[in-house]
């Protein structure tokens, strides 16, 4: 499999005057075409910056600070913003968490979606109409011609969400960025917006990063599965082997809420994410670590391959 | 029980007046504003009896005279000392608009808590009536009422009071629609408490600072319009030194003698800002959302 | 509902509350203490003639007389005749509208014109000297009585410089004076409002969306920003429109611009009541007219308005 993006060494602060917020701190992995990366962790976890980070979407206080974000060959990092707009929408989309607030309530929901094909391909919008009923036809929005003409404010939250992937969709692009897509959503709009997103990477061929705090949706959709703790990836490695397998004790406690009935040690982990302007030393999580031993507060651990997996433990290291 | 919850609730608005104290005290421009209207309202209290000279006394030989060591404002087209004018006039700009803000504040508060609480026919009624007033601009509404009772400082009062009032009718009203929802509420509600009771002891205490920062920008607003009443002509009636009317009297000699108008609008505008830099600050002090925002940029 | 079912609505609702005024101003003139015929009068006036006017008036009848007499008139349109021209009170305002109207827009327009683009300025880069500009106008503006910069403004360009005419409406030249003073004293307020308008759209989530599709910043200004703020913009100079056609008054007084507010000051000093409450409720109508125009532009810019106000009809 070819590979579509390598991510080396990526740094994310926020200057703020309180102090810097290392949002995102060294993270590294690699993305192959047409394949679904699960990014999970707990909110401040750093995974929405890193989501922002790779469309070019963040704005000061945030700041790359270091690190290669290298997309299809091309070293993101250096693209200047006129760059970024031929390149967002095209070849990068993404789709939000909350769709009432991503979409503009004084515009019908076609214009917006015609929005992207005027930005990429000039134009007069309404030319566009005919390929937005078709995108609306693709991601099994009901009355497409009538939802042309709706208004945000008259659709219900599954039907918004579709606009938006109908936006990330339009362009066919080799990389979309799902942040939370389903957590605004009821139950039953999840599973169908999850089985759209799959069909979409079967027909399209397009790699997708699917951002969620919730590892049990990660298990069924993702190939690989990345798990974030305090802006650095614990654990790396595919679905099937994080399910079974475990190696974090951050995972293995993710994974233990998500099965009560294994009455592990772990019912839920106790504690929450540290202050990222003054991080704990050693190892970041090592403080609500079941597992952790006197070196784990003093020596930080490196990120090391076992088996072909990720994982950055002291249990695993010497 | 109700007596604990009040001594609750008592400390629990100490605590947040000192917090707004906090708040506000780091504004430098608003302690600034704030002492200029202290300032102001000693000179409205003792006014008279600090003047160098009596308001009132003209000497013809002076008129118009530019500021000099003697009159260190000048003189009037009469020869009377602008200053002493200047510090008995506050008396009559400031105070005025100070009591007709105080009286038309706590009837259009008094009249929001009704019409919001007790709801019902009362409420429709209040309601008709306030949307009528606020039919009016104010300062329209100012000049029919001053017009049609004749001149003199109390329909000035009445007037201004009257002109302000709606807008405390309906800011009361609204707050008093989110407040009564809440738990508190319906907690002493179950007392058995009387519904004026706990309107004035319950709900009033906590529609106050909306209703504390509109009547400082009103404060402003009110010596505008009780100025531009006396400039008009409509106000105190001469030789009253009211500042606008000092103005409305003093322009005709605006080629030969600007002093004449030139010092009574700086007296107007620099209490009127002080007045509005205040209600900004006393804003952004009581809402802490606004205080987070101010602080992000 | 349609846009004309809701403009009905409002007219209506409108025409209660214009109804109301009429009301109002009836009672201020016959209740308040005060005898409005001793007024018109004078104060040196003998019995005779104060019981002339009284009578003149229909001041002599009993109050309920007296209103549905008042009323009838004015549905008629007749608002009454003037003391001092003896000609009907509507055809002096007519004469005196078209002045305020130039004034009042020349001056909104020149306010809107300046204060726009400064807001603008001033929400892209926050912590600039024309975010600063903003601040300092939006208190300083409201803050200086207009009668007061007015005279200044005469002072420095009439009486010094000698570029302008201070006062009167012989030529274009004139109007410029009386529209400077006005907007100064609305510019401040337009701006602060713009700057937090566009502040907090470029804050919104939809312009991150709007970026993410790869538009250019010419569209996501006046697309996602601009056309979300306008609806508090739009409220803001609306409001100072209703209030300069009513309360320009102080304006035209300083610049003897003959509009209808100098119109109700030299009623009021001829004791020219019919006149007087002829302006006074002209002008409240006018006002009530902005008003329901503001509602009906809302409802045009944002789709949710036009849903909710719709609904309510």
């Amino acid at each position: 499999m070819s590979e579509i993006l390598r991510v080396e060494d990526l740094r994310v602060y926020y200057h703020l005057p309180q102090g810097v917020v290392k949002a995102v701190d060294g993270v590294s992995f690699s993305l192959n075409r047409g394949e679904i990366l699960g990014v999970a962790g707990e909110s401040g976890s750093g995974k929405s910056t890193l989501a922002l980070a790779l469309a070019g979407l963040l704005r000061p206080p945030a700041v790359i600070e270091s690190g290669r974000i290298i997309f299809n060959g091309l070293d993101l990092t250096r693209l200047g913003e006129g760059e970024w707009r031929r390149l967002r929408g095209r070849k990068i989309s993404m789709v939000f968490q909350d769709p009432s607030t991503y979409l503009n309530p004084v515009y019908t929901s076609g214009f917006q979606v015609a929005e992207v094909y005027e930005a990429h391909r000039g134009g007069r919008i309404s030319r566009y109409m005919d390929l937005v009923k078709d995108l609306y036809r693709k991601v099994k929005m009901a009355d497409p011609e009538r939802r042309v003409h709706s208004y945000p404010h008259q659709m219900s939250g599954g039907m918004k969400q579709r606009v938006l992937i109908s936006m990330a969709i339009a362009e066919k692009p080799d990389l979309i960025i799902a942040d939370e897509p389903t957590s605004a959503l009821d139950v039953t709009i999840q599973a169908e917006i999850i089985e759209l997103l799959r069909e979409i990477r079967a027909e399209t061929g397009s790699s997708i990063i699917f951002i969620t705090h919730d590892l049990a949706l990660l298990l069924e959709i993702a190939d690989r599965i990345m798990i974030m703790y305090a802006g650095k990836i614990v654990e790396l490695g595919r679905s099937s082997e994080i399910r079974e397998k475990p190696l974090h004790p951050y995972t293995r406690g993710l994974l233990s809420v998500l099965k009560p009935e294994r009455k592990q040690k772990l019912a839920s982990i106790p504690g929450s994410i540290p202050s990222l302007i003054d991080p704990p030393k050693g190892c970041r999580f090592h403080p609500r670590c079941p597992m952790a031993m006197p070196e784990c507060s003093r020596i930080e651990p490196k990120t090391i391959k076992v088996n072909g997996r990720i994982v950055s433990c002291l249990l695993y290291e010497g | 029980m109700e007596d604990s919850l009040a001594w609750r609730i008592k400390e629990a608005k100490k605590k947040r007046l000192l917090e707004v104290w906090e708040a506000f005290k780091s504004n430098r421009v608003a302690l600034v504003a704030l002492s200029i209207i202290v300032f102001v309202i000693i000179v409205t209290l003792i006014g008279p009896h600090i003047t160098p000279y009596d308001p009132y006394d003209f000497d013809l030989r002076k008129a118009r005279q530019p500021p000099s060591r003697e009159h260190i404002l000048g003189a009037d087209e009469l020869g009377r000392d602008i200053l002493s004018r200047l510090l008995v006039g506050a008396r009559y700009t400031v105070g005025i608009s100070v009591v007709s803000i105080a009286i038309g504040a706590s009837l259009g508060t008094l009249l929001g808590l009704i019409s919001g609480y007790k709801g019902g026919f009362s409420d429709s009624l209040i309601q008709r009536v306030n949307d009528v007033l606020l039919a009016f601009p104010t300062i329209l509404l100012a000049i029919a009422l001053v017009a049609f009772k004749g001149p003199g400082v109390s329909s000035l009062i009445l007037a201004i009071a009257v002109s302000f009032m709606p807008v405390y009718v309906r800011l009361v009203r609204a707050s008093v629609l989110q407040v009564v929802v809440e738990d508190y509420i319906a907690a002493v509600k179950l007392l058995g408490l009387g519904s004026w009771r706990i309107m004035l002891r319950h709900v009033l205490p906590n529609v106050m600072s909306p209703v504390i920062v509109q009547a400082t920008y009103h404060m402003g607003l009110a010596i505008l319009v009780a100025s531009a009443l006396g400039f008009l002509g409509l106000g105190v009636p001469p030789p009253t030194p009211e500042w606008g009317s000092m103005i409305g009297t003093g322009k005709v000699y605006l080629f030969s003698a600007p002093h004449i108008v030139v010092f009574p609008g700086l007296f107007i505008s620099i209490t009127i800002i002080a007045f509005n830099i205040l209600g900004d600050g006393l804003r952004d002090a009581l809402d802490p959302r606004a205080r987070a925002l101010l602080r992000r940029f | 509902m349609s846009l004309v079912n809701y403009v009905i609505y409002r007219l209506s609702q409108a025409f209660i509350t214009f109804l109301g005024a009429s009301l109002l101003i009836f009672l201020f003139v016959r209740l308040l203490p005060g005898d409005p015929a001793r007024l018109i009068a004078g104060p040196e006036a003998l019995e005779e003639d104060i019981q002339m006017i009284r009578a003149q008036l229909g001041l002599d009848r009993p109050l309920y007389e007296q209103f549905a007499t008042y009323m009838v008139s004015l549905l008629k349109g007749d608002l009454g005749t003037s003391i001092k021209y003896s000609t009907p009170v509507l055809d002096e305002i007519l004469a005196r509208l078209p002045y305020t109207l130039v004034l009042a827009f020349t001056a909104e327009a020149l306010a809107v014109a300046a204060a726009v683009p400064l807001g603008i300025l001033a929400a892209l880069k926050p912590r600039s000297l024309v975010s600063q500009l903003v601040s300092v106008l939006a208190v300083v503006g409201a803050s200086l009585p207009v009668f007061w910069t007015g005279l200044m403004l005469i002072f420095i360009f009439s009486v010094e410089l000698k570029l302008l005419p201070s006062s009167g409406s012989g030529s274009p030249k004139h109007l410029i004076l009386p529209s400077v003073t006005l907007a100064f004293f609305l510019i401040g307020n337009l701006a602060r409002i713009t700057r937090a308008a566009v502040m907090e759209s470029l804050a919104s989530n939809h312009v991150v969306t709007a970026r993410a599709k790869g538009l250019s910043l010419g569209k996501i200004l006046t697309r996602h920003v601009l056309r979300n703020s306008l609806i508090p913009i739009l409220t803001v100079a609306s409001v100072q429109l209703g209030a300069l056609l009513g309360g320009a008054v102080v304006t035209e007084t300083v610049f003897a611009w003959p509009g209808i507010g100098s119109l109700l000051i030299d009623s009021l000093f001829f004791r020219d009541y019919p006149l007087a409450q002829g302006v006074i409720m002209f002008t409240v109508g006018a006002f009530i007219l902005i008003n329901i125009v503001t509602d009906i532009l809302y409802a045009l810019v944002d789709p949710r308005v036009r849903e909710v106000l719709w609904k309510t009809v």
